[in-house]
């Protein structure tokens, strides 16, 4: 049974449909990968499994399972307790999810405190040992350290000890490694594998670099305009892409079109709130695009395991 | 100097900053930018890589001229072969210079002025320049949106109305306003989306294709650089550590720092991927520098004469220079 269940989630704001009928379901110990551009949708998605949609916004769906008990019938409370301490969250940006006023112990007691509780002492050295587990060099002291003390990679350290600090079963990252440098990325991508593999816990990496995604995931959903338009298992999501933007995406990349003089790009922009097509939100953009694409929505269609949200899927291997 | 085509050559150039470290404490001195020699060459690009804290951007400010470099001379191609040098240039001179280098900086968001029409924005280096009429910079400008794929209706808007990669657009139409010879783009494409970096990176390279403009290209994205460089420049603290053509550099990296950067880059083929090798630590801090080797902390090829002895470039031949003791040895 899947650790966490999503079927139909929906999140609107007023009249735009940010996320549309977006499921998926993460494993036990599985790495889920979620990629696409700005305005995909990727990141109000892991906020509305937080529950952290605020008003305007509206979170929809028919099924939210967590664990075999359903996120949507639970009382509120209750929900509050599961939330960071089971189900817990990593941000984009580390500099701006600290608080600037507490130092890090502060900010990684009062953590253990609400969740787990103790004694003073004990939750001191519980947050030391954290720490310690999230690799911080001389990690004794950096406990008195206010965030401006650390560099951008300390502190996404010290965010993921405070995501961990109560055993989360599913860890969500929203862009964790975006704002970092290249081998601070590595760093932290090795940590988040490395805890990852050995509490078998479930990791839904969210990002824009499909690099990371190829590296690190073992699924992958693809997201374009607030809809899931391709999920598939990893090295068949970049070796056959079966949907049109998919290929496109990787086609653009760079690596992909070395010792070549034009990148092979795709024209046109996401569509905003107000520009949304009527058939296809791709129809504008694909290269394939048939008559019957402005007129009508694909459904994600396919087995479980690989499906894509398009009337003519590829078959064929694209160089 | 005497090769045709160079348009700029870089030599020794060295930024340092007195920094304050608290109330009464003696200032300290942060050498951002230490030694860094390059040309380039007319229609060629030099890319820049480091991680923060390199001293991309402090280069890319002596470049513009918005900063006077502390030692060191920035020669720049004048009128027709003659070069002049900038660190010693008279106001009316300088001015006549600063034409030939212009600058696209990474966020689109922030680069453009709100209250300006970008028909305004992008006359703005015309009236302050150059004697030509309204009609005229109108004229030019419009010919310029059309260029980089701005539709004519276009010119009215304000900033916001536009897209990331639209402004970026703008951003690249403004710097190429005055013909310059040498633009320096800081991260240019990197707040972008991966299909929208596409189409700059065209526009970009179909540009240099036309006017043979010559591009100093300062981004942390390695797959990127490989793309789009002639030439790069690997730089770690405030120094030049290898520098070598673009081929060679990604097929032969020879400096330790070079191979952990390009190993840390995810790929996306498991047959392009490196042997993953996990740098430890962070960049040290400018104010306090390790002695000897600046990289020494970090490199798992260290030994006792990188701790002590700083290491110069050293030229490989075919263009290749490394600033390493141990490159060698290490093979």
């Amino acid at each position: 049974m899947a650790l966490l269940e999503v079927k139909d989630l929906g999140v609107d704001f007023g009249a735009h449909r940010a996320v549309d009928n977006v499921s998926l379901h993460v494993d036990a110990g599985e790495v889920l990968g979620i990629v696409g551009e700005s305005g995909s949708g990727k990141s109000v998605t892991a906020l509305a499994l937080m529950g952290l949609i605020d008003e305007p916004g509206r979170v929809h769906a028919q099924r939210l399972m967590f664990d075999g008990r359903d996120l949507l019938a639970m009382p509120v409370n209750e929900r509050r307790g599961l939330l960071g301490r089971d189900i817990a969250m990593i941000f984009q940006d580390p500099m701006a999810s600290l608080n600037p006023c507490f130092t890090v112990e502060f900010q990684l007691v009062e953590t253990l405190r609400i969740h787990e509780g103790g004694s003073r002492k004990a939750l001191r050295a519980r947050a030391l040992e954290l720490l310690k587990q999230v690799e911080i060099p001389d990690a004794e002291r950096r406990l008195a350290a206010y965030p401006h003390q650390l560099s951008g990679g300390m502190s996404q350290r010290v965010m993921v000890a405070m995501a961990i600090a109560c055993h989360p079963r599913l860890l969500i990252a929203d862009e964790p490694t975006t704002a970092l440098d290249v081998t601070i990325q590595a760093q932290m991508l090795a940590l988040l594998l490395r805890l990852q593999r050995g509490t078998d816990m479930a990791l839904v990496l969210i990002t824009h670099d499909l690099g990371v995604v190829a590296e690190v995931a073992q699924r992958v959903l693809v997201m374009y305009a607030g809809q899931v338009v391709e999920t598939a298992r990893v090295p068949e999501l970049f070796e056959a892409p079966r949907h049109p933007y998919t290929e496109a995406l990787l086609a653009a990349l760079p690596e992909h079109n070395i010792g070549q003089r034009r990148l092979r790009s795709m024209g046109g922009v996401v569509p905003g709130a107000f520009d949304r097509p009527s058939g296809c939100l791709l129809a504008p953009r694909c290269r394939y695009v048939q008559p019957r694409c402005h007129d009508e929505r694909p459904a994600l269609d396919g087995d479980i395991g690989a499906q894509a949200r398009c009337f003519y899927p590829l078959t064929r291997v694209t160089a | 100097m005497s090769e045709p085509g160079v348009v700029l050559e870089s030599q020794a150039l060295a930024k340092h900053y007195a920094v304050s470290t608290g109330f009464l404490k003696p200032r300290a001195l942060a050498r951002a930018l230490d030694g860094v020699s390059f040309t380039l060459q007319a229609g060629q690009t030099l890319a820049v890589v480091g991680e923060s804290g390199c001293g991309k951007s402090t280069l890319a400010r002596q470049l513009t001229m918005i900063e006077a470099p502390t030692s060191g001379a920035l020669l720049l191609a004048h009128s027709g072969e003659e070069r002049a040098d900038v660190t010693h240039a008279d106001r009316a001179l300088k001015r006549q210079l600063r034409q030939q280098v212009q600058m696209v900086f990474q966020n689109p968001f922030a680069s453009l002025n709100p209250r300006k029409k970008i028909l305004h924005a992008l006359e703005e280096p015309l009236a302050i320049n150059t004697d030509l009429g309204e009609a005229a910079r109108g004229e030019r400008a419009r010919a310029m949106m059309a260029r980089v794929g701005l539709r004519p209706e276009h010119d009215a808007r304000y900033p916001h109305m536009f897209s990331g990669g639209q402004r970026q657009r703008i951003a690249i139409a403004r710097a190429l306003m005055l013909r310059p010879k040498i633009v320096v783009l800081d991260e240019p494409v990197s707040a972008l989306d991966v299909s929208i970096q596409a189409q700059v990176l065209n526009l970009l390279m179909d540009l240099q294709d036309e006017t043979q403009v010559a591009y100093v290209f300062i981004s942390h994205n390695l797959a990127v650089v490989e793309l789009i460089a002639d030439e790069v420049l690997v730089m770690y603290l405030g120094k030049v550590v290898e520098q070598a053509p673009k081929r060679t550099l990604f097929a032969a990296p020879r400096h330790p720092y070079t191979r952990a950067l390009l190993a840390s880059t995810p790929r996306i083929d498991a047959s392009a991927r490196r042997q993953r090798q996990v740098l430890s630590g962070e960049l040290p801090s400018p104010l306090s520098p390790p002695s000897g080797c600046a990289f020494h902390q970090r490199c798992p090829f260290a030994v006792e004469r990188c701790r002590v002895e700083v290491p110069v470039l050293e030229d490989l031949g075919l263009g290749q220079r490394v600033a390493c003791h141990r490159v060698h040895e290490i093979g």
